[in-house]
């Protein structure tokens, strides 16, 4: 009898299973599964939205062809140079405030608001404003440098030169992220074992030393994750140069997240632009493979 | 020691501007009259506060209400169905056996790894196709779909902290298994759901790829979007200031609520990367 009660509670909680899985699995197959498939399959087919009625199968030749795409290749060396720079200086900066404010005591509620602020700014907002700061004529910056520092000669129009193009790019994205990289950093560093560090200090550790020989070493594992999520944040942007630059000036922004964009919605050349997203995901898939092995070592 | 503490306060406070700046300078601007905005000599106060700006939107700017209406809608909808969405599967996912349950997690966590560039092309044609370009519901569905794995993890995690006593000792008061969530689970788990709503709030009210593809009509775009395409269009930057300070007032409302938990979810959503 009582088993009977028992079996029929694991039929009713088969059933609710199923129900409570079923709503959801409908978004994620229709608006994730699906298009994920037939993007692979639009990816080995020539495609335009506009004059093709229909896509037409070409095999491994649109992945061959993209690599002759002389915009592709340099929306990658774009998106490398990025990369490298945020990432560099993304570290750098975050740590540096995380250690701040974890020695911080006074004001901290000010200093912690106002860099995490930025967080619940949408990035497209941040990117309009940084526009407006480094308008050549009435900026904020050049307004700064010519009038505040009186160096009139630094002066420029930073958003038509290729490379304060991007570093305003590099900026607006560091703005935008460096609040939630210094959070975890600060998990990182309350982490950290108080027995470690009082060891440190009855050893006769100052403050530098602590930091340089105790703390840093033992962040280790937040390197990795700041690292990755910098690294794919780095290979997936768009929004900056698409509201900021529009890519340029030329194409000196144009990163491939934002050639992809343009191939498949200004072109409306849809395969090869499924094509490039497949290249594009392959990259990111292996750093997110390189993220799953490193999180299960620890 | 004085001259180091010193220097170590000034550094925070300059690093402190930096991340303000941006924010304050278009909050004062917004308050500036027209000429002092375009002229040479740039204050940082406004000389004559006005609210002249502010005018502009509510009166001649009937388009940046139909906006910010169109944010509203995506974000209150999109929010509400992503957590009944999540709470329901990821409390399956914790306690409800069924078929390849552990496959369908490893699964729905590899498909996010994809950036949204890959998905974009087959949604666009999608919704091409049943006409929903252009709509809120057109960019309710894509944005509930990408943020599901993700807050389905989250509260799969959060029922799974709850001892499994809990849960039988409502099974042997008589509740039925839909009651057991309803009624016990779900308010033991809301620490999980307040890191659902927040995030999904955020991204959603500040989601851009999905929207400038599926919403090209003005009327249907929300603030993400229609603000970026307002560079001299009448809209000078004091209109466009007063209209980014409107447009940030719920997330940061919501920031200042939330702050706590805020922190706590960003470090539970590093694992996501």
């Amino acid at each position: 009898m009582k088993n009977n009660i028992f079996t029929s509670r694991e039929k009713s909680k088969r059933i609710w299973g199923v129900l409570f899985v079923v709503p959801s699995f409908a978004f994620i197959f229709l608006f994730m599964v699906y298009p994920l498939v037939h993007s692979f399959y639009l990816s080995f087919t020539k495609y335009n939205f506009v004059f093709d009625r229909t896509p037409t199968f070409i095999g491994f030749r649109g992945y061959i062809d993209i690599f002759k795409d002389p915009e592709f290749i340099l929306s990658i060396k774009n998106t490398f140079v990025f990369g490298v720079v945020f990432l560099v200086l993304a570290m750098i900066i975050s740590l540096s405030i995380a250690l701040m404010l974890y020695f911080n005591t006074r004001f901290a509620w000010f200093f912690r608001s106002s860099i995490f602020m930025p967080i619940v700014v949408p990035i497209s907002f941040a990117c309009i404003l940084f526009g407006w700061m480094a308008n050549e004529n009435f900026g904020l910056l050049n307004y700064i440098i010519r009038d505040v520092l009186n160096q009139p000669q630094w002066t420029r129009g930073w958003l038509t030169e290729p490379n304060t193009a991007m570093a305003m790019i590099i900026g607006v994205t560091l703005w935008g992220s460096i609040g939630f990289l210094t959070i975890l950093f600060l998990g990182g560093l309350q982490g950290i074992s108080t027995d470690i560090l009082e060891a440190a200090i009855v050893d006769g550790a100052n403050g530098w030393k602590r930091i340089i020989f105790i703390i840093l070493p033992n962040l280790r594992e937040t390197y990795v994750i700041t690292g990755i999520w910098g690294i794919l944040k780095a290979l997936k942007v768009f929004v900056q140069p698409k509201v900021l630059t529009e890519g340029g000036p030329g194409n000196a922004t144009l990163s491939m997240y934002m050639h992809i964009y343009n191939n498949a919605f200004v072109y409306f050349d849809m395969g090869k632009a499924a094509t490039m997203a497949f290249v594009l995901s392959a990259i990111i898939l292996l750093f997110s493979i390189l993220n799953l092995r490193l999180n299960s070592e620890k | 020691m004085k001259v180091s503490r010193l220097v170590f306060y000034s550094l925070l406070m300059i690093i402190s501007v930096f991340f303000l700046v941006p924010i304050i300078y278009s909050l004062l601007t917004s308050f500036k009259t027209e000429q002092e905005i375009f002229s040479k000599l740039i204050t940082l106060l406004p000389r004559n506060p006005t609210l002249a700006s502010y005018k502009y939107i509510f009166q001649r700017g009937a388009v940046y209400i139909n906006w910010f209406k169109n944010s509203t809608v995506i974000t209150v909808v999109g929010v509400i169905l992503t957590t009944i969405l999540s709470s329901t599967a990821g409390y399956a996912f914790a306690r409800l056996p069924f078929k390849g349950r552990e496959l369908m997690m490893v699964f729905i966590l590899f498909i996010i790894t994809f950036p949204v560039a890959v998905l974009l092309i087959p949604i666009y044609i999608m919704s091409y196709e049943l006409d929903i370009l252009n709509t809120n519901l057109g960019l309710i569905l894509p944005n509930v779909a990408s943020l599901l794995p993700f807050t389905i993890f989250i509260m799969r995690g959060a029922f799974k902290l709850i001892p499994q006593e809990i849960e039988d000792s409502a099974e042997i008061d008589g509740c039925s298994v839909f009651m057991t969530w309803l009624k016990v689970m779900l308010p033991i788990a809301n620490n999980g759901i307040i890191i659902v709503i927040i995030y999904s709030f955020y991204v959603i009210w500040g989601e851009y790829i999905f929207a400038v593809t599926l919403a090209t009509q003005e009327s249907a775009m929300p603030l993400s979007v229609a603000l970026t395409l307002l560079k001299g269009e009448g809209w000078n930057y004091g209109v466009l200031g007063a209209a980014i300070i409107l447009s940030i007032i719920p997330p940061i409302i919501i920031f200042l609520a939330f702050q706590k938990y805020l922190v706590s979810g960003i470090i539970k959503g590093a694992i996501k990367g």
